[in-house]
C-alpha cells in the first residue's frame, strides 16, 4: 500500500514549515536552505525532532508530579489558612452539584496533561520501534495533542482572576501557591513537544 | 474531496505538511474541503473575501482590545464589601504574588500575544489591501504563523466563566464593561483567525516578489 504514494522527500523536493511552499531540495550545509517565499529555514524534516521532543515530554512528566501533589491555591478565610490542590478543587465542584465545571476543570488540568505526555510517548515509542501499524489514527492523535495542549492554561487563568477579585484582606482572600509555577511549566513543555515533533517522522518508518 | 498525484511537476503542486504525501493541487468551491487522501489532514478550504473580512475583522478587533482588557471584567459583592478586577490586575497581582513566571506565561497568553497576532494580520492585511508590499510582509505573516496557538483568549474566556460559577453562590457578581467587550474582542480574534486563507495570502505576496 506504501508504495502507493509518492512523498514529497522521495521526489527530491521539501515543504517549507511557515509558508508551505515546495522547494527542489539539495542540501546546502548543515543548516539547510531558505525558503524563497518566506525566508524561513526549509529543512526536509524538522531538526532533532526526536530528542528535542523527548526531552520535553520527559521534562514535563517531571514536571507534572509537584503541580498534581503541592497546592495550587491558598484560601484564607478570618485568618485560617487552607491550601487546596488541583484535585481538591475538582471534588470541590463534584461535592456541590457543580458536575459540569466540575468534568470541565477534571478534563482541562488532569486528563489533558497526562493525555498529551502519554499520547507523545506513545508516538515516539512507535517511531523507535518502527510499528507501522495505525498510522492514520496515530497522526491523528498528535493532531488532537495539538489542539489541546492550551487548554491546560484554564486553571492557571482562573487562578489570576480569583486572586485579583476574592481579596477582602483578613474576611477572605484567595492566593496562588506553588504548583502553578510547575503546572504553567507542563503546559509550556509540552506545547513545545508537540511544536518539535514532525509527524511526518511516522509515516517516514 | 481528495486529490493524488502520479508525477511531480512543481508548478500545480503541494505536500501534506502532517505525512509528507504529494498531492496535486485542486480547486475548491465554497463549502469543499481539501484533505490528505493518506493521513486526513486538512489542507484548505474555500474561503471568500478573505483578505476584507481579515482586515475588519483585525482592525475591530484593535479597538476592542484595550477596553477588553484594561476595563474590569467584574465586580463581587459580599457583604458590603466591593472587588473588581481587570485581565491586567491578573497579571500584576501575580507577579506582585512573586510568581514571575506564572505572570509571564499570563501576561503572554492573555495580554501580549493576542494583540501582537492581531496587529500582524491588520498589517498585512492592510498592506495586500493596499497593494504594499514591504519586505517584512513575509516576516509578518510567519511571526503570525508561530505565534497563532499561543494566544488563549478563548481558555482565558472559560475560565472567567469558571470563576463566575465558582463564586456565584458566595457573592453578588456584577458584570463591568470590560466582560462585554472581552467577549466582543474574543469573538472578532477567532472569527479573524477562521476567515484568514494563508494560502491566499502567501500566493499574493509571491506574486509581488516574482
Amino acid at each position: 500500500m506504501m508504495s502507493d504514494f509518492l512523498t514529497a522527500r522521495e521526489a527530491g523536493l521539501a515543504l517549507c514549515q511557515d509558508c508551505h511552499k515546495l522547494i527542489p531540495w539539495q542540501q546546502q550545509g548543515p543548516r539547510g536552505s531558505l525558503c524563497p517565499r518566506c525566508g524561513a529555514d526549509v529543512h526536509l524534516r524538522k531538526p532533532h525532532s526526536i530528542s528535542r521532543t523527548w526531552a520535553l515530554v520527559i521534562t514535563a512528566a517531571i514536571l507534572l508530579v509537584p503541580a498534581n501533589v503541592l497546592p495550587i491555591m491558598e484560601v484564607d478565610s478570618l485568618g485560617s489558612a487552607a491550601y487546596s490542590t488541583i484535585l481538591d478543587g475538582i471534588i470541590f465542584f463534584f461535592e456541590d452539584g457543580s458536575y459540569a465545571i466540575g468534568i470541565i476543570i477534571l478534563t482541562a488540568s488532569v486528563l489533558v496533561p497526562c493525555f498529551k505526555i502519554i499520547g507523545i510517548v506513545l508516538i515516539l515509542l512507535s517511531i523507535h520501534f518502527r510499528w507501522k501499524s495505525w498510522l492514520r489514527h496515530k497522526t491523528l492523535l498528535f493532531r488532537v495533542i495539538g489542539f489541546i495542549g492550551r487548554w491546560s492554561m484554564l486553571d492557571i487563568f482562573v487562578i489570576a482572576l480569583l486572586q485579583v477579585l476574592v481579596n477582602f484582606g483578613y474576611l477572605s482572600s484567595i492566593e496562588s501557591a506553588p504548583a502553578a509555577t510547575y503546572f504553567a511549566g507542563v503546559v509550556l513543555t509540552t506545547m513545545f513537544a508537540a511544536i518539535t515533533f514532525d509527524p511526518r517522522l511516522l509515516w517516514d518508518a | 474531496m481528495e486529490a493524488r498525484i502520479d508525477k511531480p511537476d512543481l508548478e500545480n503542486v503541494m505536500a501534506c505538511p502532517d505525512c509528507d504525501l504529494l498531492l496535486q493541487q485542486v480547486d475548491v468551491v465554497r463549502g469543499q474541503k481539501a484533505l490528505c487522501p493518506r493521513c486526513g489532514y486538512m489542507l484548505y478550504s474555500a474561503k471568500k473575501d478573505s483578505l476584507d473580512k481579515t482586515l475588519a475583522l483585525s482592525f475591530s478587533g484593535l479597538i476592542l482590545y484595550l477596553p477588553a482588557n484594561f476595563l474590569p471584567l467584574m465586580t463581587l459583592d459580599t457583604l458590603g464589601l466591593e472587588k473588581s478586577g481587570s485581565i491586567y490586575d491578573g497579571v500584576i497581582s501575580l507577579y506582585q504574588h512573586r510568581y514571575f513566571f506564572v505572570a509571564i506565561m499570563v501576561a503572554l497568553t492573555s495580554l501580549i500575544f493576542p494583540l501582537v497576532k492581531l496587529s500582524l494580520l491588520f498589517l498585512v492585511s492592510l498592506a495586500l489591501k493596499l497593494k504594499f508590499y514591504p519586505r517584512f510582509l513575509s516576516l509578518c505573516l510567519r511571526y503570525y504563523h508561530h505565534l497563532d496557538e499561543w494566544g488563549m483568549l478563548e481558555v482565558y474566556m472559560v475560565g472567567i466563566l469558571v470563576t463566575i460559577i465558582k463564586m456565584y453562590h458566595l457573592a453578588h457578581i456584577q458584570y463591568d464593561a470590560g466582560f462585554f467587550c472581552f467577549i466582543g474582542l474574543l469573538w472578532v480574534a477567532l472569527g479573524s483567525s477562521v476567515v484568514l486563507d494563508e494560502h491566499l495570502f502567501w500566493r499574493l505576496i509571491e506574486q509581488k516578489n516574482s
